[in-house]
């Protein structure tokens, strides 16, 4: 498989309260056509990914919506999957192409999130969980709090590692002038912060986040040469009870399994990774369930760098700053990961550039690991 | 708004999981809750192991800070979960207390 990626763009992410979500996916949507080079009437077809619209904002039928914004009238589609709306958009317009019914699509994550109060936000989120975890009163940061607690007692990860997810990603959003929070944290700073649902604190969370990313694909590669060469998606069931593991999320491993599979691309191919940090927690078991390490080493190897910029000496994990410290706008979050590895392998990433960068991997998940999509790129040479 | 409907649906499930006890296999401490919620937080979810092998998600109720650990034995209770409006039904569902 080879689908060029031909343009990407993505707003600031942050609290946007001067800004609608219609502005927001103007912004990212501009960014994109300009970068590909393309006229808007090139684009067979628009994508959007976004959770929350329908359940917070009241507004459904999303795919017209942008469509009319974006003034195009073409066929357009909502895409909903959780927090991995953007990586199951990515993988439909994929299929789409692969199909041979389009040439050039568009897809666009976006999610307006401070809107809303907070424990509004929280109960919308929880629409990813199934009744049971509802009428328990579970949130998501006491569902990853549950799978942390039985990875320290399984493997002895402590609070300390867990932090140091944090700290990481806090480092490189410091390089990152769209990110969310761009000032670095430290060990201790995330130890005293207040306690969400124990043992996750605070600064173990990804925040609450508006924002928009577009990416333009196509059949016709371009002179840069970044093509998505592996596209999988996997599902788990809903609710973590019915899983026999809960310190590994199968849906990861199956997805990416199949991902390097359809590549022929291995863990050490790879340079530079945009994981699903939606808590500490998941960075540790993204990078053990895809097979980056063994199960039980990532919070050891987090805290000795090996994932850090500059310390790294084989793969840097969330450059952007992750969802943790670039932002989680939920359904956009799965179209940034393309566009922060497009943008790594095109070397135009600044202060935050990994050296060398030619294979990148995104790894984008739903609920609680019900789903998970994880895509490959890479930087072709055409002679 | 719940839905009444969807309550007297689920509560006809109710009956056959009371009384089973069970063990807990993992836990959090939710101190920010979600809607509906506030009035009982912080409260602790557990994963239960029940008797018949089957594991649920649950409330822990009538708890102590010392009760919450992994393989702490449980068994199943009815109880109020979800606030709701001064005109809606009372949603009952199952959750677990500490033996």
């Amino acid at each position: 498989m080879n689908i060029a990626v031909i343009g990407t763009g993505m707003t600031v992410f942050g609290e946007r309260w001067e800004i609608s979500p219609r502005a927001l996916a103007r912004d990212a949507v501009k960014q994109a056509i300009t970068d590909a080079g393309c006229d808007k009437k090139n684009i067979q077809a628009l994508y959007v990914a976004n959770m929350l619209s329908g359940m917070l904002g009241m507004q459904g039928h999303l795919g017209a919506l942008f469509a009319e914004e974006l003034g195009l009238s073409i066929p357009a589609y909502t895409i909903e999957g959780a927090c991995a709306s953007g990586g199951l958009a990515i993988h439909t317009a994929v299929l789409s192409i692969l199909s041979g019914q389009y040439e050039t699509v568009l897809v666009l994550g976006v999610e307006k999130m401070t809107d809303h109060k907070p424990e509004q936000v929280s109960s919308a989120l929880m629409g990813a969980g199934s009744n049971e975890e509802r009428l328990a009163g579970a949130t998501f940061p006491g569902l990853y709090a549950i799978l942390a607690r039985s990875h320290m007692e399984a493997y002895g990860t402590t609070v300390k590692e867990l932090a140091s997810v944090a700290v990481k990603n806090h480092y490189h959003a410091s390089f990152n002038p769209k990110a969310q929070y761009q000032k670095p944290i430290t060990i201790e700073s995330v130890l005293r912060s207040s306690c969400v649902a124990d043992p996750l604190k605070l600064l173990d969370c990804s925040p609450v986040t508006d924002g928009a990313a577009a990416v333009i694909l196509s059949k016709k590669p371009t002179k840069h040469g970044i093509t998505i060469i592996a596209s999988q998606v996997a599902t788990d069931t809903l609710g973590i009870a019915e899983r026999k593991s809960l310190t590994t999320l199968i849906a990861s491993t199956e997805a990416s399994r199949n991902a390097f599979t359809e590549s022929g691309i291995s863990q050490r191919d790879i340079q530079v990774a945009e994981v699903h940090d939606c808590f500490t927690i998941a960075e540790i078991l993204a990078l053990e369930d895809m097979g980056f390490v063994k199960k039980g080493e990532a919070g050891k190897r987090m805290s000795r760098g090996a994932f850090t910029l500059g310390t790294a000496k084989q793969c840097v994990i969330n450059s952007s700053g992750g969802l943790k410290a670039c932002g989680h706008p939920v359904g956009a979050t799965g179209v940034k990961q393309i566009v922060e590895i497009t943008d790594q392998l095109r070397e135009r990433c600044g202060k935050r550039q990994v050296s060398h960068a030619r294979i990148g991997l995104s790894h984008n998940v739903g609920g609680t690991g019900a789903t998970a999509v994880v895509h490959i790129l890479r930087k072709e040479t055409y002679a | 708004m719940l839905s009444p409907v969807k309550i007297w649906r689920n509560q006809k499930h109710i009956a056959s999981r009371l009384g089973l006890t069970g063990k807990i296999i993992s836990w959090s401490l939710i101190r920010v809750p979600p809607d509906g919620f506030s009035d009982q937080a912080p409260y602790p979810i557990a994963i239960v192991e029940l008797e018949n092998g089957s594991r649920i998600l649950s409330q822990v109720v009538d708890w102590e800070r010392d009760v919450l650990k992994t393989g702490q034995k449980v068994k199943t209770v009815v109880r109020r979960t979800i606030e709701t409006t001064q005109d809606g039904v009372i949603p009952y569902g199952i959750k677990v207390k500490p033996i």
